[in-house]
C-alpha cells in the first residue's frame, strides 16, 4: 500500500523567486525506512513539513500529496494528529509540558481518549521505550537523548502509521545519537510503522535505512537504496558524497571506476570484509616473498616512487609486502620503522596519489576553498594580523601539520615553542555543590602556544565545565588554572577577552543581539576607542574571512546553523584573541558546514591562534586537530597527536580507522585508509 | 521531599485536608484549639520535612512569634485588666497580652501548615486538581511549570556567552551594566519567542485545538482514599458542629470569656486533635505496618 504519492510537487516561500522544492515526484511504500538527506537549506525540512499539511508553510504550491490515496490536504485534522507523527529537531522545544507522564498524554488528551484508554496507552509506551524509571520525574531533569526519546514515545502513543523525523539526533551526542536512531528502527521493524527520516550523521542512519533520496536545490538527485544512491552520487562527483560513511567512501576511493554495479560496504563490519577480501586478493600472488618483507620496505617505497601508476595486476611483491609487514606486527609500530606510506608520501610529491591526498584534506568543500573571497584581498587589511587568509600559507602549514603528526607517530619529538603554555591546568579540583561530587578531579594538562587541542569524551565528564575555568566563568577549589601565564578568574573581563581569550559558545544564538549581521558584528565596538574607519575595516577583514558577505543583511535568527556558526565565530573573532575555545562547535551541522568550519580554523591556527575544542565529534577532531586528549572522569586520561591518539584506540576512534585498524593501525581517516590501499598495489 | 504515606493518598484528600485545617487554624481562636493545631502542625510538618522543619522552627518562627506576642499589647491597649502604664501614659493590659500571644499562635500555625502544604501538594496535584475546573488552565500551568526552569538555563547560557564578550551585568559602570542587562533580557525575548514557534508547531502537530481535549491524570481515587476521605469529613462535621454551638470561640475584649467545657466540647477537641493528627497516624501506622511485616520475612 501507498502512503504516500507525491506527484511535481513545487513550493516558493512568498515573496521569493526561488523555488524552495522543484518538480519532486515520489511514492513512499508503507512499512518503508526512507532516509533523506542534502546540504542545509536544500529543502528537506519544507518536503517533510508539506507531508503533515498542519505544519506546512505558506508559500505558492503546485502539483499533488496524496496522503492514503486523498489529497494530503483534504485529511481532517484529528487525522493528522493520530496518523502522521512528526519529531522536530530541538528536543526541548518539542516538550510542552512539565512532567514525562503528562507529556505522554498530551497527544492523547487532545484526541479526547479516556482515562482508561490514556492510562493503557501511557503505560505501553513507557514500557516499550524504557521510561519507566524516569516516568514522574519533571522533563527539565532530562539529558538531551531522554527528551528526544520522550518526543518520540508520545508521538508513538498515538499510534501514527506513518512518522516523520525532521534531523531528530542533531542535537545530540553520539551515544544518545545511536540509540536514538536504533529505537526508530525497531519501530519501524517491530511496528511496521512507515518512517520518513532527514539526518546527517548518516554513517549511523543509512544502514538502518531501505532507501535514501538525495535533494540538492529542492530537488531530487538520487532515489534508490542507500548503496546504489552512493554509487550514483560518486558517480556524479556530487559533494553530498563526503557525508556517506566512511566504508563507502573508502570503497569508492580505492575501487574507481571498477564494478559501479557491485554493492559497496555500508558499515564497519562489511567495510572489513570487503578490505580483507580485497587485500587477500592483491596479497595471494605474493605469497613467496613474505619472508623478506621488512628489508624490503625501502625498496617499496622507492619503487613506487618510481612507478606511481603501477597497475594493480603486476602488483610488485614488495608493495603487497609493505601491508603484510604490518598486519604481521599487530598494533605495534616500532619507532624505528617506517610506515610504508610514509615514506612513500615523502618521497614522491608530485603523484597522483599524493595529490589526492592532500585535496582530500578538505574534499567536501570541494572547489569552494580555490574561489575563497576573502582570500585574495589580505594586503588590504592591515590590522587583520589574526586572519591568516593567504591560501600558499594554508597549504604549506596544512602539509607542515600532517608531516609533525607522521614525525609524532615515529616518536620523534617536534622542536616545542620556547614561550609559556597558552593554557595551563595543574592539579586542579572543582566542584559545583559544598557537598556534591567532583566535576573536576586533579586535572593537569597543557596547551602550547599555537596548537590545536581538541578534549574528546563522553557526556557529564566534566568537558564544558574546564572550558567554563579557562574562561573564567568558574574558579577551582584546589588547584591554578593559567591562561597564557595569568590567572582567568581574577582578571578583568576587559584584559581577558580583549586579545587574549575569545570563548564560542555552544548555541551561537546566544551571542546575537542585533537585527542583522553585519549591525550584530559592528556591535562588539560598542564602547572601544576606535574611529569609524578601523572598525569598518576590521568588520570587513572578518566578513571575508568568514563569508558572511551573502548574510549580511539577514537576521542572524534565519541563518542555518552553519552559518549562524560562522556569523558567531567572526564576532568573536573581532575581539582578535591569540587563544579561541570552542564548545561543540559542529553540533547540528552537516558535512558540508562542518568542513568548511574545520577549514576555518585551521587557517585560524595556522596563523598563531591557540585552539581549544571540547567535541564529541572523533571524525572531526581526527581531520583537523592537531594534539587531542581524552577526557574521562573528570581529568585527562591520555593526549597526544591526533593520528597516533585514534590509531591507539579500540572503540573511541573514526569509523574509518575501525574498519582498517587490523591491517593498517595508523591509518585514521578515510583518506588514510585509500591512500593504504592505493599504496599496496 | 520525603516520601510519606499522606502523600501517596488521592489529590483531593490532600486539599480537603489542608483547606479545613488552614481555616480552622485562622478562625478558631480558643486555646485549646489553639494548641491541638499548633502541636499538630509542627508534628507533622517535623514528620514531612525532618531535620529541616525543626531547624526552620527554631530559627524563624520562635523569634517571629515572641516579636508579634511583644509587639500586640505595646499598640493595642483594649482590655479591662490594666496591668501596667507605659512610659507615654499608655495602658498595657492582660487581653492584649493574650490576644497578642494567641494572634501570633494562629500566624506561626498557618506558616507551619502551609509548609506541610508545600511538602504533600506537588505542583502536578494542584494542576490536576484544578485541571478538573478549568482544563486550559491546568495545562497552562503545566507550560509554565516547563518553561520556568527552561528560561533561567537559557538566561545562564546567554549570560555566561556575553560575559566572554565582555558584556555582562557584572561587568562595567553601572550604566554599562544596566544596558548589558537589557541586552542580554533582548536576547532572551527574541529566543523565547523564535522557539515557541516551534513548540507551539509540536502543538499542533499533536492535536492541539481539537474539540472535546481531556485531561488525564495519574491518580486514582482508590479504597483507602474513601475511607480517609470519610473519615476526615465526619471529623470536619464535628468541628463544624461544635463552631456551630460555640465551642471553639473565645472573647477576649473587653474581657477573657471562654465557655465552659461540656462533654460535647471535649468531644469537639478530641474530634479536632484527630483531624489535625491525621498524616502522622497515617504516617504512625503504615510505619508500624511495615516493620511488622519486614519482620515476618
Amino acid at each position: 500500500m501507498e502512503i504516500y504519492r507525491i506527484k511535481e510537487l513545487s513550493f516558493a516561500f512568498p515573496l521569493q523567486d526561488k523555488h524552495a522544492l522543484s518538480g519532486i515526484d515520489l511514492a513512499i511504500g508503507a512499512g518503508e525506512f526512507v532516509a533523506i538527506c542534502g546540504k542545509s537549506g536544500c529543502g528537506k525540512s519544507t518536503l517533510l513539513r508539506h507531508l503533515k499539511p498542519i505544519l506546512a508553510p505558506h508559500g505558492r504550491l503546485s502539483g499533488t500529496i496524496h496522503y492514503k490515496g486523498r489529497p494530503a490536504a483534504e485529511t481532517d485534522r484529528r487525522t493528522q494528529a493520530a496518523d502522521i507523527g512528526f519529531v522536530l529537531q530541538n528536543p526541548d522545544n518539542g516538550i510542552v509540558t512539565d512532567k514525562v507522564w503528562h507529556e505522554l498524554a498530551f497527544g492523547l488528551e487532545s484526541l479526547g481518549y479516556g482515562q482508561q484508554t490514556i492510562r493503557l496507552r501511557v503505560a505501553e509506551m513507557a514500557s516499550f521505550f524504557g521510561i519507566q524509571s524516569w516516568f514522574r520525574k519533571p522533563v527539565n531533569e532530562l539529558s538531551g537523548g531522554q527528551k528526544q526519546l520522550l518526543n518520540l514515545a508520545s508521538v508513538m502513543a498515538m499510534h501514527p502509521s506513518v512518522l516523520i523525523l525532521d534531523e531528530p539526533t542533531s542535537q545530540l551526542d553520539p551515544i544518545s545519537a545511536v540509540d536514538f536512531l536504533e529505537t526508530v528502527s525497531k519501530i519501524n521493524r517491530e511496528l511496521g510503522t512507515t518512517v520518513i527520516l532527514t539526518e546527517h550523521r548518516l554513517e549511523e542512519a543509512l544502514p538502518l535505512a531501505d532507501r535514501l533520496i538525495v535533494l540538492d536545490d529542492g530537488a531530487v538527485i538520487a532515489d534508490d537504496s542507500p548503496r546504489r544512491a552512493g554509487a550514483w552520487l560518486h558517480g556524479l562527483g556530487h559533494p553530498m558524497f563526503a557525508s556517506m560513511p566512511s566504508p563507502m567512501r573508502i570503497y569508492a576511493g580505492v575501487e574507481a571506476g571498477a564494478d559501479p554495479a557491485a554493492p559497496s560496504p555500508l558499515t564497519v563490519k562489511e567495510g572489513r570484509q570487503w578490505l580483507d577480501r580485497r587485500m587477500n586478493g592483491v596479497a595471494g600472488g605474493a605469497n613467496a616473498a613474505i619472508g623478506r618483507k621488512r628489508e624490503l620496505i625501502g625498496e617499496s617505497a622507492a619503487a613506487q616512487g618510481k612507478k606511481p601508476e603501477s597497475m594493480p595486476s603486476e602488483a610488485p611483491p614488495a608493495a603487497a609486502e609493505g601491508s603484510q609487514s604490518v598486519s604481521a606486527d599487530g598494533a605495534e609500530i616500532l619507532p624505528s620503522e617506517v610506515p610504508p606510506s610514509a615514506a612513500v608520501a615523502e618521497s614522491r610529491p608530485a603523484s597522483a596519489n599524493d595529490l589526492a591526498f592532500a585535496d582530500d584534506n578538505r574534499m567536501p568543500a570541494g572547489a569552494m576553498s580555490g574561489n575563497l573571497p576573502g582570500s585574495a584581498p589580505a594586503a588590504d587589511v592591515p590590522q587583520s594580523g589574526a586572519y591568516p587568509a593567504n591560501p600558499a600559507i594554508n597549504e604549506a602549514t596544512a602539509r607542515e601539520a600532517r608531516k609533525s603528526a607522521w614525525r609524532l607517530l615515529l616518536d620523534k619529538p617536534v622542536a616545542a615553542p620556547a614561550a609559556a603554555p597558552a593554557v595551563s591546568f595543574k592539579d586542579v579540583w572543582f566542584k559545583y555543590d559544598k557537598n556534591g561530587p567532583d566535576a573536576i578531579k586533579d586535572l593537569s594538562f597543557e596547551v602550547k602556544k599555537g596548537e590545536f587541542y581538541c578534549l574528546v569524551g563522553g557526556n557529564g565528564t566534566g568537558k564544558s565545565t574546564t572550558l567554563s575555568l579557562m574562561s573564567g566563568l568558574l574558579r577551582p577549589y584546589r588547584g591554578k588554572v593559567r591562561i597564557d601565564g595569568r590567572n582567568p578568574a581574577a582578571l578583568g573581563a576587559d584584559e581577558l577577552f580583549a586579545n587574549l581569550l575569545a570563548v564560542l559558545p555552544q548555541n551561537p544564538q546566544t551571542l546575537f543581539v542585533k537585527k542583522t549581521v553585519e549591525l550584530d558584528l559592528h556591535e562588539i565596538f560598542d564602547g572601544a576607542r576606535l574611529t569609524k574607519e578601523q572598525k569598518r575595516e576590521k568588520v570587513e577583514a572578518a566578513i571575508r574571512f568568514a563569508e558572511l558577505e551573502p548574510l549580511l543583511g539577514m537576521h542572524p535568527y534565519d541563518l542555518s546553523g552553519g552559518e549562524q556558526q560562522r556569523a558567531a565565530l567572526a564576532k568573536v573573532l573581532l575581539l582578535e584573541p591569540s587563544i579561541l575555545l570552542l564548545d561543540e562547535p559542529t553540533k547540528g551541522l552537516d558535512g558540508f558546514f562542518k568542513a568548511k568550519l574545520g577549514e576555518f580554523l585551521q587557517k585560524l591556527n595556522a596563523g598563531g591562534v591557540t585552539i581549544v575544542m571540547v567535541s564529541h565529534d572523533i571524525e572531526f577532531c581526527a581531520r583537523y586537530g592537531e594534539t587531542c586528549a581524552m577526557f574521562f572522569d573528570g581529568g585527562v586520561i591520555a593526549s597526544k597527536a591526533a593520528k597516533p591518539f585514534f590509531a591507539g584506540n579500540g572503540f573511541y576512534t573514526t569509523a574509518a580507522n575501525r574498519m582498517a585498524r587490523h591491517r593498517w593501525p595508523d591509518a585514521v581517516t578515510a583518506e588514510d585508509v585509500i591512500a593504504r590501499c592505493d599504496d599496496s598495489r | 521531599m520525603r516520601r510519606t504515606a499522606f502523600s501517596s493518598y488521592h489529590p483531593i484528600v490532600n486539599f480537603t485536608y489542608f483547606a479545613a485545617v488552614l481555616v480552622f487554624a485562622m478562625l478558631f481562636m480558643h486555646p485549646v484549639f489553639q494548641a491541638v493545631a499548633l502541636v499538630s502542625a509542627l508534628v507533622n510538618s517535623v514528620l514531612l520535612n525532618g531535620r529541616r522543619a525543626v531547624r526552620f522552627n527554631l530559627r524563624f518562627l520562635l523569634p517571629l512569634f515572641v516579636l508579634m506576642a511583644v509587639v500586640n499589647p505595646a499598640f493595642s491597649h483594649a482590655g479591662v485588666t490594666i496591668l501596667f502604664y507605659l512610659r507615654d501614659g499608655n495602658p498595657v493590659t492582660l487581653e492584649s497580652i493574650l490576644y497578642g500571644i494567641a494572634a501570633s499562635c494562629a500566624y506561626a500555625t498557618v506558616i507551619v501548615w502551609f509548609s506541610c502544604y508545600n511538602a504533600v501538594m506537588t505542583s502536578d496535584k494542584f494542576i490536576y486538581l484544578f485541571g478538573r475546573i478549568m482544563p486550559a488552565l491546568s495545562l497552562i500551568l503545566s507550560m509554565v511549570l516547563r518553561f520556568v526552569p527552561r528560561y533561567r538555563q537559557q538566561v545562564k547560557a546567554i549570560s555566561d556567552a556575553q560575559k566572554c564578550v565582555g558584556r555582562d551585568v557584572t561587568q562595567g559602570n553601572p550604566l554599562r551594566r544596566a544596558r548589558n542587562g537589557i541586552r542580554i533580557l533582548s536576547v532572551m525575548t527574541t529566543w523565547a519567542l523564535e522557539n515557541a514557534i516551534e513548540t507551539a508547531d509540536a502543538m499542533k502537530s499533536r492535536g492541539y485545538g481539537l474539540p472535546n481535549r481531556t485531561s488525564f491524570s495519574i491518580y486514582r481515587f482508590d479504597g483507602r482514599d474513601r475511607n480517609a476521605f470519610a473519615a476526615m469529613a465526619g471529623l470536619i462535621g464535628v468541628v463544624l458542629l461544635g463552631a456551630a454551638f460555640g465551642e471553639n470561640g473565645i472573647r477576649y475584649f473587653p474581657s477573657v470569656h471562654v465557655k465552659h467545657a461540656s462533654p460535647f466540647g471535649v468531644a469537639v477537641y478530641a474530634a479536632y486533635f484527630m483531624l489535625c493528627m491525621l498524616p502522622a497516624a497515617i504516617q504512625i501506622v503504615e510505619e508500624l505496618k511495615w516493620k511488622s511485616i519486614a519482620s515476618k520475612n
